[in-house]
């Protein structure tokens, strides 16, 4: 049976359009496109002209309203949950305001760079990527400050 | 119920997706079958594109000896590790709620008799 000359699946489609108009375009039609491929893959057993097994195959499926419901439930749970904080990035960012010498830049530089990996690998659970690049840079300033340093007092002994 | 429901399904989905790829409608009948996990089949579809988005699960289009083309679904190594370790805390888990639900009903029986 075509999916597309079905009125009871071109009905249900439409109303998952309007339901889902709150989503983003893209996030939209692959829903569509995929409750599409649904039906078309459920409605190949339906015997052409089955009123009831079409119909049986939307009920399964649910109202579109709730499917749509859904899909806006899932896009907010991932743009718009709020990771923990990664204890690395702040401790970065606190060594390399610390400075201690030198010896806070260079732990800062550790921690930042774990803390970006740990950030990254966690798929949206941790955040403060932001706070572990600021660390790092600081971390490298402190570095460089000391090598400077160094060097201006190597170069210029005190009298 | 509903909550705790939601929150297993994801794992169902990579679990099912553990010996190699499956197309969405295959995915979802699967999960239908298991009594009483799935509400509507249709509310699969969404939460696929969630643990696409989160790099669990990778997509590809590809040829049907019958018909259009179909959408598989496969796991990526970070949807394969966050099913490890789910595994392995749903085993504690679930073995820490039997314990306390199995007490707590032996003891209303025995208030009972």
């Amino acid at each position: 049976m075509n999916v597309h000359t079905d009125p009871l699946v071109d009905e249900y489609l439409r109303r998952l359009e309007v339901a889902a108009a709150g989503l983003p375009a893209d996030r939209r039609l692959e829903l569509v496109s995929e409750i599409r491929g649904h039906l078309r893959e459920a409605l190949r057993q339906v015997p052409e002209g089955d009123q009831a097994g079409v119909r049986n195959a939307l009920e399964r499926l649910g109202a579109p309203e709730e499917v749509a419901a859904a899909a806006l439930d899932a896009s907010e749970d991932s743009s718009t949950a709020v990771g923990q904080l990664s204890g690395l990035a702040v401790a970065s960012l606190l060594m390399a305001v610390l400075w201690f010498a030198g010896i806070g830049a260079v732990l800062a530089l550790g921690f930042g760079y774990r803390a970006r990996r740990e950030i990254r690998d966690s798929s949206g659970r941790k955040t403060g990527t932001g706070l572990a690049t600021a660390g790092i840079i600081l971390g490298w300033i402190g570095i460089v400050i000391v090598v400077v340093g160094a060097i201006l007092i190597a170069v210029h002994p005190a009298r | 119920m509903s909550q705790l429901r939601k929150g297993v399904l994801e794992y169902c989905v990579l679990a099912l997706l553990r010996d190699g790829q499956r197309y969405g409608f295959e995915l979802v009948r699967a999960l239908s079958e298991a009594e009483g996990l799935l509400v509507s089949e249709g509310t699969i579809y969404p939460l696929l594109s969630r643990l696409r988005r989160d790099d669990l699960v990778s997509t590809e289009w590809r040829e049907s000896e019958s018909g259009p083309p179909r959408r598989y679904y496969e796991l990526t190594d970070m949807g394969q590790r966050a099913l490890g370790e789910f595994s392995a805390e749903w085993i504690r888990f679930r073995d820490a709620v039997d314990a306390l639900v199995t007490t707590q009903g032996e003891m209303g029986d025995e208030r009972a008799h």
